[in-house]
């Protein structure tokens, strides 16, 4: 709710994607040069491997006064600013998932061409879709494994606690949502009380009481580790795919 | 440790080749053979035999146990009523106290935990707070929790010792002498144990202020994480917590026959002039079942 739609310019090669943009009342164009031409604040989001083509297409056009940021995958700063006019202030920005409800995380890192104020543009800009905090480039591939690919893993774990409620008696429908809410909250004490979440959890934790027993269940299985297996696992996915 | 002073306290064991009995005797702890003469002469009577021991103890000295007697209990396992029962006989309100403790007492960082029985008072839970306290911690707690402290606490420095055993290993693996590696492993637990005692914050917080990002420590972390760490702790509080609930309930049936019991050590009681012993004197009862 920041900009307004009709002062939003989309740009893609077909219709195909345009139709939502133009149901919130942006305007849109088949022409990426035109949304060069009309914009200050550029979004691209090509995919990785189309992106190089789009870069040398718009190169051109880009001037000074342009801000760049680019949320394609595993590609860097230094290939973004390589394939671009010298000093361009270029952004790279990695978002997750749930950026659609405004409950997104998303970092971004700085070229050398951008500014503190460039950063905060686009921090008070994306604020309104989550949480938005400038890192450094290194932390990016981080980020996909943590939350970038973590929202996988909730959903996993969601569909995990559901089916556990099952087996025990309740309706799926009903496991499901109460999962997903239980996750929110959460989530939410987490963030509110800024509280450290091994000590939210001892808070939960009535002595020889249920949870602790469940918890018990989860080391057993060495749930912690796994944990950090997938996320090195897929932060260094991340960092393999970047080198393509 | 300071709170009492040794000639004020009657040790009695019968059997007076026991490593355990000269060491009293140094500490100017007054000795003697007889039970019964040392419950005669002092007001609080700590019964620090093997739990199949207990019920013999308690016939014996029984018919001399009066109503000023705190009778404290360190033995794992046997409840405040089996003792009040057994003593009810004799006397009919029996102060009883039940501890709790640790091997750590002796460098004075026990951990000790006690419940008051029936008719002990708030101030003889407070006189036995104040004796314990002095060789660590103590708190008093409802009995049933008691099994629960030994998992954790009682069995706690054998953990320890497992895991500083275990770590020393890893010093010498990456090529540590062995008694450096020793001293400073347990000075590692010794220095976060301390940190954890004086701090506000959550152990999990202080673990995360020694992982920087990337670095050595979180990489070892996972590989805690990975073997399970965390949850071969809980087993093991655990696993000590019930196995002392099965032998109070083995002990309770009374499966332990008095033939289990050296004969030689029931014999053992001769009576002797005790040594001068004034009120408020604590009793040591040392008997070792070498069997």
């Amino acid at each position: 709710g920041k900009v307004p739609a009709s002062s939003i310019l989309a740009s893609a090669p077909s219709d195909k994607n345009l139709d939502t943009w133009r149901e919130s009342g942006c305007r849109t164009t088949h022409c990426n040069l035109e949304v060069l031409q009309e914009s200050t604040l550029v979004f691209l989001a090509t995919k990785p491997h189309i992106l190089p083509g789009v870069l040398q297409e718009i190169r051109p056009a880009v001037g000074p006064h342009h801000i760049i940021v680019s949320l394609a995958a595993g590609v860097t700063l230094q290939t973004l600013q390589r394939l671009l006019p010298a000093r361009t202030k270029v952004l790279r920005l990695m978002p997750n998932l749930p950026c659609v409800v405004q409950a997104g995380a998303m970092v971004f890192a700085r070229g050398s061409g951008a500014g503190e104020g460039e950063a905060a543009l686009l921090k008070s800009l994306l604020s309104s879709c989550g949480l938005c905090e400038e890192v450094p480039e290194s932390y990016i591939n981080i980020h996909t494994g943590l939350s970038g690919s973590g929202v996988a893993y909730v959903y996993l774990f969601a569909e995990a606690l559901a089916e556990g409620a099952v087996k025990m008696g309740m309706p799926g429908g009903l496991a499901s949502r109460i999962a997903a809410q239980t996750l929110l909250g959460a989530a939410k004490m987490m963030l509110e009380t800024g509280e450290h979440p091994a000590k939210l959890r001892g808070d939960v934790c009535t002595p020889g009481g249920t949870t602790i027993h469940a918890l018990h269940q989860l080391e057993k299985g060495a749930l912690r580790a796994t944990v950090m297996n997938a996320v090195e696992a897929a932060t260094n996915r991340a960092c393999d795919v970047a080198e393509d | 440790a300071g709170v009492l002073a040794a000639h004020k306290i009657t040790a009695s064991s019968p059997d007076t080749d026991l490593p355990t009995v000269s060491g009293l005797r140094k500490m100017g702890v007054n000795f003697t053979v007889s039970n019964k003469d040392t419950v005669k002469s002092s007001d609080v009577l700590f019964l620090a035999v093997k739990p199949p021991i207990i019920p013999f103890i308690l016939e014996e000295v029984g018919p001399d146990i009066e109503a000023r007697h705190i009778v404290v209990s360190c033995a794992a396992g046997v409840t405040i009523s089996s003792i009040e029962k057994k003593l009810s006989t004799f006397c009919p309100t029996p102060k009883v106290i039940r501890c709790m403790t640790n091997t750590p007492v002796i460098v004075r960082e026990g951990a000790t935990v006690y419940a008051t029985g029936t008719h002990a008072d708030v101030e003889d839970g407070r006189l036995l707070e104040q004796l314990m306290a002095s060789v660590g911690f103590c708190t008093e707690v409802e009995e049933d929790l008691i099994d629960a402290v030994t998992g954790l606490s009682g069995s706690g420095p054998a953990y320890a010792f497992t895991a500083l055993d275990a770590l020393a290993d890893g010093g010498v693996k990456m090529g540590l002498p062995r008694r450096l590696a020793v001293r400073l492993g347990a000075q590692a637990l010794l220095g976060a144990a301390k940190m954890l005692l004086e701090s506000e914050q959550h152990p999990g917080q202080l673990k995360d202020n020694v992982c920087s990002p990337g670095g050595a420590t979180i990489h070892a972390l996972h590989f805690l994480e990975s073997g399970g760490f965390r949850s071969l702790l809980i087993n093991a509080v655990e696993a000590s917590c019930i196995r002392t609930r099965e032998l109070q309930h083995l002990a309770d049936q009374e499966k332990i026959s008095p033939a289990a019991i050296k004969k030689t050590l029931l014999d053992k009681v001769k009576l002797e002039s005790p040594s001068l012993s004034v009120a408020s004197a604590s009793k040591v009862s040392l008997f070792t079942n070498k069997s």
